[in-house]
């Protein structure tokens, strides 16, 4: 029973859940409180490495793990920024998660915060998301009158502030050095790596960057344990995910479900299948970056292993069903003109690569394209992986050369091959 | 020390040198644009990547600290393979037109395509048109399609001049470098940057269309506008059979040292150059009835040394008047203490220097000749001019007078010369002065110079000649030697003096602080 245990959406639903008395009276910040007041940050910290908590942003980094690599004691202020930029084409749970229950979100704040020894949080949060921006610096201030925020927090010694910072809309700045970036005031553009910000990161400082996911993890972590969380997923995948199904399903959204469902029972169970007269062709399972699926290959464990070595990727759980009915070429198209659109422009595989595979795209999509142009595309996409400055350049070429691969004969079709 | 391999090749560097620095100093060479050893590494155009063996990825070069035991391969497949797709990348979008290119020549990705590129061009899409003649500022034109986005020219002003005229605009393909609205790059600097970018996207106005690199010779020597004595290039045209050309000079690049300029130098230094050419006396000219007629350089020279053994002889060299300046080479001056100093007793010298301008904090000084220090050093104490206390009679004045540009600051020694009866003027250029003296003899600039000058920070510079003397003139320091050895007072000493490098020598064993500074 407790494997379909929904401990991050249960609540979700409950009216007012994001004002903090109603947040208090179903268990909030008792997770918060218990570890400020009786637990060290060393004991916190081997908590969350125990629970395998892996970063829900998409690269699947183990929190536990980014947390350690923070010097413990420094002669330069930490940080901690939760990236709530929420780009990925497809991903809308972390919306879900902030406007449903911010306090959840700050919550996890306060405990991470604590471990690190991290006085002063940022939430980077995208600049569409307008209401959400306002309900959490409603929540903080709600938070700091109880006492939750600011100084003593829970008549300890422990301070920590949190502040509210809306992006202004560039995909890049969900990329963790672009958005230390744009945080401090510059240009999003991604930083060179080494150094990697839990040494040199915000203001050159220390920084902890964890996605809001798996920050909303962290409080179930303590309260319950990291044998209990472990038990919700995998050993090596502890907890659920939540993952937002689009397309043509019956009943499209976020469905918190533990790691290793498969991916068949998430679309035609939980989603509740193919609308009327829709067959499936293809689906996206991790956000527009992870290479794309056939229908036949639905059969498969969602957790971060599994679906590498499928040759994609579990990435931010969000999950774009295809239907037969729809171009791969109008697909193609979305995602090349999207990443040619979103590049930033610094590294040359990117900046030129992508717009020229897109420019190929295009002219394929106004019927000018020819055999020889999918060839091209994947000479280029494959050029790009693993060369670029950032993940961009790798989360722009899976999906092309993944469409390419698996739909060439559809491509070649359309283009009266 | 950290022992790694690159290319099979074992070698033992530097711990905590890049692969690049590594590679480079065992004389291998890894391509790179966005990289400039001024800066901390960028890693944007993707162009240095090389393989480390048990690493997955490749590497950038200009980033990766070796390790012990790195093994790294520069010319393997893979590497070749990804340098050949960044330059296939950077030509697709980057227009052909190296043929009215300014950078055509020294443009670096010209280089690379030659050396790692050489592959067909597969791009059939339309190339972005943009903006071609973008000014930047007084000095620069930006050429948006030959851009490469290496981004130089934008960490230069932030982290060099700290300035922030540029930025990057737009994104993605349509990136673009402009400057920020209402500040365009018009600091003192501003030319460093077409030398700066590895392309031709930033032009420098003064050289655009001037002629092809390839035709330019370049030489070393010192920039003597100002007392910071940068170390620069001087590119000149040899010329074509046949063909005249309105020009010589045609531009001054920095020439890197550390000990000084680093990499850069101002545009006063730059963009000051047409003085080598313009206005320059080539010709020995004496006064005769208010005309000038030309003469020979020996016999003048040897008049002038009879005329001060006479005065010598008479012990009337109370009565001579010696005006020097600072952008004479140490050696001049030395030779000049020798005479005025040391043989000849009680000799008037006086300093006239061109007048001080504006320092900008940086390399450029207030006062505007190279070799003021040096002067100090070698202990001539010319007084200022005019003398507090006033004249002697005198019955000769020798005037070395240095006006590159604009001679005003000799306007206040017009009145003195009306009562000298017998004057001499060693100038590279034309000047009013000219009809005042008896005898013109033309003299070298210290591009056209052997010798050493010290800059402001204590630091000595030698040099040899960079240009050719223009017609009959001679550098002050022939002269002054031929006056040392006509007036045969100290004859053995000056005989001696066979070399420019025979001077700093002695000048070495006499004065401490030039000891152990030559080469």
């Amino acid at each position: 029973m407790a494997k379909k245990e929904k401990y991050l959406t249960g609540l979700f639903g409950l009216e007012n859940l994001h004002e903090i008395e109603v947040y208090l009276q179903n268990g909030g910040y008792e997770a918060a409180k218990k570890a400020v007041k009786s637990m060290k940050p060393e004991e916190i910290l081997k908590e969350v490495k125990a629970a395998n908590l892996r970063g829900r942003g998409g690269a699947g980094f183990p929190a536990g793990v980014k947390w350690g690599f923070v010097p413990p004691t420094a002669d330069k202020p930490k940080y901690l920024c939760v990236n709530a930029d929420e780009g990925e084409p497809g991903t809308f749970k972390d919306k879900y998660i902030m406007s449903h229950n911010p306090h959840l979100l700050l919550e996890g704040i306060i405990i991470t915060s604590y471990c690190v020894g991290i006085h002063q949080a940022f939430i980077y949060i995208r600049g569409e998301y307008e209401m959400i921006a306002r309900r959490l610096e409603k929540a903080i201030d709600e938070a700091k009158t109880k006492g939750f925020l600011g100084k003593n927090i829970f008549g300890s010694q422990f301070a920590l502030e949190v502040v509210v910072h809306r992006g202004a809309g560039a995909y890049i700045c969900g990329e963790e050095t672009a958005l230390l970036e744009s945080l401090e005031g510059k240009r999003g553009h991604p930083r060179l790596k080494p150094p990697f910000p839990a040494s040199v990161g915000l203001f050159q400082c220390p920084t902890v960057i964890n996605n809001v996911e798996t920050i909303a993890n962290v409080p179930f972590i303590i309260a319950r344990g990291a044998e209990w969380f472990t038990q919700m997923g995998l050993p090596q995948d502890g907890g659920t995910r939540i993952f937002g199904v689009s397309g043509p399903v019956k009943k499209p959204g976020i469905y918190e479900l533990p790691l290793g469902t498969s991916l068949r029972e998430l679309i035609f169970n939980h989603a509740g299948g193919m609308l009327e007269g829709k067959e499936l062709k293809a689906v996206i399972p991790g956000g527009m970056s992870a290479p794309i699926l056939t229908a036949d290959e639905i059969d498969i464990s969602l957790d971060f292993e599994s679906l590498k070595n499928a040759g994609s990727m579990l990435g931010s759980g969000a999950v774009i069903v295809i239907d037969k009915e729809t171009s791969m070429l109008d697909v193609l198209q979305v995602v090349t003109k999207f990443y040619a659109h979103e590049s930033c422009g610094q590294c040359t595989p990117c900046r030129v690569g992508v717009s020229w595979i897109n420019k190929i795209v295009q002219r394929m999509a106004a019927g000018q394209g020819s055999p020889e142009d999918l060839e091209t595309i994947s000479r280029l996409a494959s050029a790009i992986m693993g060369k670029t400055l950032c993940p961009l350049g790798d989360a722009a070429a899976m999906p092309i050369l993944g469409i390419v691969e698996k739909f060439k004969d559809e491509l070649l079709a359309q283009m009266g091959h | 020390m950290v022992k790694i391999t690159i290319d099979g090749q074992q070698v033992e560097v530097k711990e905590g040198l890049t692969i690049l620095k590594a590679a480079e100093s065992i004389g291998i060479e890894i391509p790179h644009l966005c990289f400039h050893p001024a800066f901390p590494p960028e890693g944007s155009c993707r162009l240095c990547l090389v393989e480390i063996e048990g690493r997955p990825k490749l590497e950038l070069a200009c980033s990766t600290i070796v390790q012990e035991g790195m093994n790294i391969y520069t010319q393997s497949e893979r590497v070749r393979e990804a340098r050949q797709v960044v330059l296939e990348l950077l030509l697709a979008e980057h227009p052909p037109d190296c043929p009215i290119c300014d950078k055509a020549g020294d443009c670096h990705l010209q280089d690379y395509y030659e050396e790692h590129g050489l592959f067909d061009s597969h791009f059939w899409e339309n190339k972005e048109r943009r903006a071609k003649k973008v000014p930047l500022g007084k000095n620069l034109i930006l050429d948006r399609e030959r851009c490469i986005l290496c981004t130089r020219c934008v960490r230069f002003l932030k982290e060099i001049t700290r300035t922030g005229e540029l930025g990057v605009f737009q994104r993605g393909i349509h990136s673009e470098i402009d400057y920020f609205p209402g500040q365009p790059v018009n600091n003192n600097y501003s030319g460093n940057l077409a030398e700066l970018c590895p392309v031709g996207a930033i032009t420098d106005k003064d050289f655009r269309f001037q002629t092809r690199s390839w035709f330019l010779v370049s030489k070393p020597t010192i920039c003597p506008h100002c007392s910071r004595a940068c170390s620069i290039y001087i590119d000149f045209h040899p010329g074509f059979p046949r063909i005249e050309l309105d020009k010589y000079v045609y531009r001054l690049r920095a020439r890197e040292n550390p000990e000084i300029n680093d990499y850069w130098i101002c545009d006063f230094g730059r963009y000051n150059y047409s003085y080598l050419e313009k206005n320059r006396v080539v010709s020995v000219l004496v006064n005769r009835d208010g005309q000038l007629q030309e003469d020979e350089w020996d016999k003048q020279i040897e008049l002038l040394g009879k005329k001060l053994k006479e005065l010598y002889l008479k012990k009337r060299t109370n009565r001579i008047g010696v005006i020097l300046h600072s952008a004479l080479t140490n050696e001049e001056l030395y030779l000049a203490k020798k005479i005025f100093r040391e043989d000849l007793p009680e000799v008037n010298l006086y300093l006239i220097d061109p007048p001080e301008g504006k320092g900008d904090n940086w390399l450029l000084t207030s006062s505007r000749t190279p070799n003021l220090k040096g002067m100090e050093l070698i202990g001539l104490n010319p007084q200022k001019f005019p003398p507090e206390n006033g004249f002697n009679e005198l019955e000769m004045m020798i005037i070395f007078a240095y006006h590159p540009l604009g001679d005003g600051h000799y306007a206040q020694l017009k009145s003195v010369l009306e009562e000298v009866p017998f004057s001499v003027l060693f100038t590279a250029h034309q000047t009013t002065l000219m009809n005042q003296v008896t005898v013109v003899l033309p003299a070298l600039l210290l591009a056209e110079k052997e010798g050493s000058v010290i800059n402001v920070e204590g630091k000595l510079q030698q040099f040899k000649a960079a240009l050719h003397p223009p017609g009959n003139a001679h550098s002050e320091g022939e002269a002054l030697l031929a006056i040392g050895r006509n007036l045969g007072i100290n004859f053995s000493f000056y005989r001696n003096m066979r070399s420019t490098a025979d001077i700093l020598g002695k000048l070495s064993q006499d004065i401490s602080f030039f000891e152990g500074q030559s080469d």
